[in-house]
């Protein structure tokens, strides 16, 4: 019996490690490849091609053959996203978390966790249909574009804004809500001078983890104005790059060594945005794990 | 001696001189110029639309020049529907189309279609009947004609492409294609991926071929762009911008620019022929 | 006039609040009305069972049904049990910095974008499954499986370890006080007072398995074709979205792709209902 038992426990043993070694393996595998194949590519030419830098930056020349565009789409996207995003989804956070009775809290949050469970293509095709009608109401007027791409992205994240507001709100103590009221302060005044600043740093940890979202979403955006080969987005009306997209573009339209080499790097450096986003996020809040399962 | 070599230089210095002055005179019609062209649809035009926008935008910052690829159905619709100014196609918009949106055709440049394979396959030549029997799915083997032991890998193209619509009509005779193939989505993935793929075959545009995939001969026919030329290759086609109505302003300059003789050379070096 | 300003702020947060949940409905309005007349026209029949093939006017998506349902129940059949392997390995088998180092990488994981695993895929995985079983191109279910096991994995080991950190500790004492092991105790107390959490972890994983484009759309081949073996190509629902997307939209072709729109829409709902429905389900993910 004690013989079958510590078999037992062995094979527990072995197999729970066999399962990390695994996954650890294959992960590494992965950034592995990437690295070893990718890290020779990772210089300035790889950003902005044969122009000079700054006159890439000064917008005063377009870069050909370089990453710039898509970095510029990619960060623009993330702004306007994260700005349209932040308002409507923290003034929700509230209600839920100081205004919304119960019965309304669990009714509401049930559309928002069906909108956090959608996948990525459904907004997308969501934000596409929307252009689409908006053109054959308005002729030529909309189409998709910077502005349609991050009003989707937006609708992708807001689900992240609210619930890290509604608990960084729910999780202050007591004392912290009395003390202020008990001095006159009006509900609103509380929540804008008290209770706010204090659960400052759980919303900004979401807030990042959506703009990490943001920069690595490919579906939305490829359905509502990514495309291949743009420049720097000159408004909200243009075309864009971005960097999943164009990573996704390259991997299968390679025309050879040299550009598949930019893939790798393009690659490579949205991954480190997306590793220093989340450890920003975990720097400033401890408690990242229940964000990083939310998410779908 | 000496006065030869300098005549040589001169004559160099003065072709020179001449070119860039032809050169600049066509890219002058963009000078002082603003705004926005947005491209879509056929992928095999692509090469040469990312060319002619990088001269355009070197020259020109205040021009934007955007280019998506989709597939020919997908440019004549976006076109059709005003949400690109010029949408490619790489068959000829169907007279349907063509009504109902009031399509402007521009034939800029004549390609072929030519099945390829991974250049370890030792295949070079396939009859019009083993080509359509490889891409119905009745042949499955290598060996059925006279390859390798090895399952064939089919690599086709999505609907909403010009490039599989001319395939299916010339070269496979309106066959079918079997369900059972990987679909890609452009010419330039379709020549990624049967180069990565040593049991692969599939079709690409003629202009696209490099050292990196195989042409096959197709009936006995090499698809190199002189037979293309002289009619002999029978999977040939046009490549087409298209615009809603008659194109104006800075869209009108950029198919006029793709006419001029700098715009035909761009279309010469990317692989296809020119039209004059 | 303070009131009537900070009534305003208040009147800001109810709308944003009902804008958000409007926003969910909307989403699904906009597929029914664009898919319905496909729907309306009695063939929803056919579009679950019939091929795809336009040209002899088929529209049906049941190829790509299956082929969503194949990647994704494979992906997790690899997934939860390396799942529960690394979770009980963080939670029971290791300890201290071990713990909290595998722990930590896990977490990275999730952040890690999903284009990449499709990128790496593409270049290192599809080579190998097609040289390894030197049967088809190598895009095929089994690539992308694999590559979504990665996907979903930290997913439902961060999920599996809250939910047994969740079982108070006082159940665990008395096994460990009649001498028996971490291991046993893990056996006979926490699994089976964690099994709704663990039920949970799985069913948020296959939402996000279900709704992945990317790893499907660069690694799956993208046949039409509904796949008989690990090793056909196939074509998920969300990738057929991202393929048709923008082909006439009178067409039924582009209906179709609604239709595609309100099952994925259909799916990824009962699943979040199921998460609530096994109670508990707020709190828990909350935390």
């Amino acid at each position: 019996m004690g013989e079958v038992r510590r078999l037992q426990e062995a094979g527990v043993l072995v197999f729970s490690w066999l399962c990390g070694v695994l996954l650890l393996g294959a992960v590494i595998a992965v950034i592995g490849y990437l690295f070893v194949h990718g890290w020779r590519s990772i210089s300035l030419s790889l950003i902005f091609g044969a122009t000079p830098p700054l006159d890439a930056l000064l917008m005063k020349r377009h870069v050909f053959n370089g990453l710039f565009p898509a970095v510029v789409g990619t960060l623009s996207l993330i702004v306007l996203s994260v700005c349209w995003a932040i308002p409507i989804g923290m003034a929700s956070g509230i209600y839920l978390a100081e205004y919304a009775g119960a019965g309304t809290k669990a009714f509401l949050n049930l559309f928002f966790d069906i909108l956090a469970g959608l996948p990525s293509i459904v907004v997308g095709l969501f934000g596409f249909s929307a252009a689409i009608f908006l053109n054959r109401l308005f002729p030529g007027s909309i189409h998709p574009c910077l502005l349609i791409s991050s009003i989707a992205l937006a609708f992708l994240v807001l689900p992240y804004i609210i619930r890290t507001t509604q608990m960084a709100l729910e999780g202050l103590p007591l004392s912290a809500r009395l003390t202020a009221l008990s001095l006159g302060a009006s509900k609103l005044q509380n929540i804008t001078h008290v209770l706010l600043p204090q659960s400052l740093s759980g919303i900004v940890s979401g807030v990042i983890l959506a703009i990490g979202r943001c920069a690595e979403d490919t579906a939305v955006i490829m359905l509502t104005g990514v495309v291949a080969s743009a420049g720097v987005p000159r408004s909200l009306f243009s075309h864009y790059e971005a960097l999943p997209f164009y990573i996704y573009y390259i991997s299968s339209q390679y025309t050879d060594r040299e550009e598949l080499a930019t893939g790798y790097g393009a690659a490579i450096i949205l991954l480190c945005i997306c590793m220093v986003l989340f450890l920003t996020a975990f720097v400033i809040k401890r408690q990242v794990s229940y964000h990083a399962l939310y998410r779908a | 001696m000496k006065t030869r070599v300098t005549a040589v230089f001169a004559l160099v210095a003065l072709s020179l001189f001449f070119c860039s002055g032809a050169f600049a005179a066509a890219l002058d019609a963009f000078k002082g110029e603003k705004g926005e062209i947005r491209i879509a649809g056929g992928t095999a035009h692509i090469p040469v639309m990312k060319e002619a926008a990088a001269r355009i935008m070197g020259l020109n910052p205040d021009i934007q020049i955007s280019i998506a690829g989709g597939g020919s159905g997908v440019g004549v619709k976006q076109v059709g529907e005003g949400l690109v100014d010029i949408g490619n196609t790489g068959r000829t918009p169907t007279e349907d189309e063509v009504k109902q949106y009031s399509l402007q055709m521009f034939k800029w440049a004549i390609d072929g279609v030519a099945i390829v394979v991974n250049p370890a396959n030792k295949i070079r030549s396939l009859s019009q009947d083993q080509a359509a029997a490889i891409f119905a799915g009745k042949i499955t083997n290598w060996k059925e004609v006279g390859g390798d032991d090895k399952q064939i890998n089919l690599y086709t193209r999505d609907e909403a492409s010009g490039t599989r619509e001319v395939f299916w009509e010339k070269a496979l005779k309106k066959g079918d294609i079997a369900a059972t193939a990987n679909v890609i989505v452009s010419n330039g993935a379709m020549k990624g991926a049967v180069s990565q793929d040593p049991y692969g075959i599939g079709y690409v545009s003629v202009g696209h071929i490099d050292e990196t995939v195989a042409p096959v001969a197709f009936n006995g026919i090499e698809p190199s762009m002189e037979n293309v030329k002289e009619g002999k290759y029978p999977v040939a086609r046009g490549l087409f911008s298209n615009t809603k109505g008659e194109p104006a302003g800075l869209v009108k300059k950029f198919i006029d620019y793709l006419f001029t003789e700098e715009g035909q050379q761009i279309v010469v070096e990317k692989g296809f022929i020119s039209v004059q | 006039m303070r009131r009537t300003k900070e009534h305003a702020v208040e009147i800001f947060f109810v709308f944003s609040a009902y804008f958000s949940a409007l926003l969910t409905v909307v989403i699904f309005g906009f597929m029914l009305a664009l898919g319905l007349p496909l729907l309306a026209e009695g063939r929803i029949f056919s579009i679950m069972t019939q091929p795809w093939a336009p040209h002899l006017g088929q529209f049906g998506i049941q190829p790509m049904i299956v082929g969503t349902l194949a990647i994704s129940l494979l992906s997790m059949l690899f997934a939860f049990p390396l799942s529960l392997g690394c979770a009980i390995l963080i939670s029971v088998v290791s300890r201290g910095t071990v713990s909290w180092l595998l722990r930590k990488m896990v977490e990275m994981m999730t952040g890690i974008p999903t284009v990449i695993y499709g990128f790496v895929g593409i270049f290192l995985l599809v080579p190998l499954v097609r040289e390894f079983f030197a049967a088809g191109s190598g895009m095929c279910v089994l690539s992308a499986a694999l590559m979504l096991t990665l996907l979903v994995s930290p997913t439902m080991i961060l999920f599996f370890c809250e939910s047994f950190a969740r079982v108070p500790d006082s159940y665990g004492k008395a096994v460990l006080a009649v001498g028996g092991t971490e291991i046993q105790k893990f056996f006979h107390v926490t699994l089976p007072n964690s099994w709704p959490g663990v039920v949970i972890g799985f069913t948020l994983a296959l939402g996000r398995a279900l709704g992945d484009t990317l790893i499907a759309l660069m690694i799956a081949g993208n046949a039409v074709q509904t796949p008989n073996s690990l090793l056909d190509s196939a074509r998920t629902l969300t990738s057929h979205i991202a393929l048709v997307f923008a082909a006439d939209y009178e067409s039924l072709e582009f209906k179709a792709i609604f239709a595609c729109g309100i099952f994925l829409y259909l799916f990824t709902t009962i699943l979040v209902m199921a998460v609530r429905l096994l109670g508990v389900g707020r709190e828990r993910w909350a935390r």
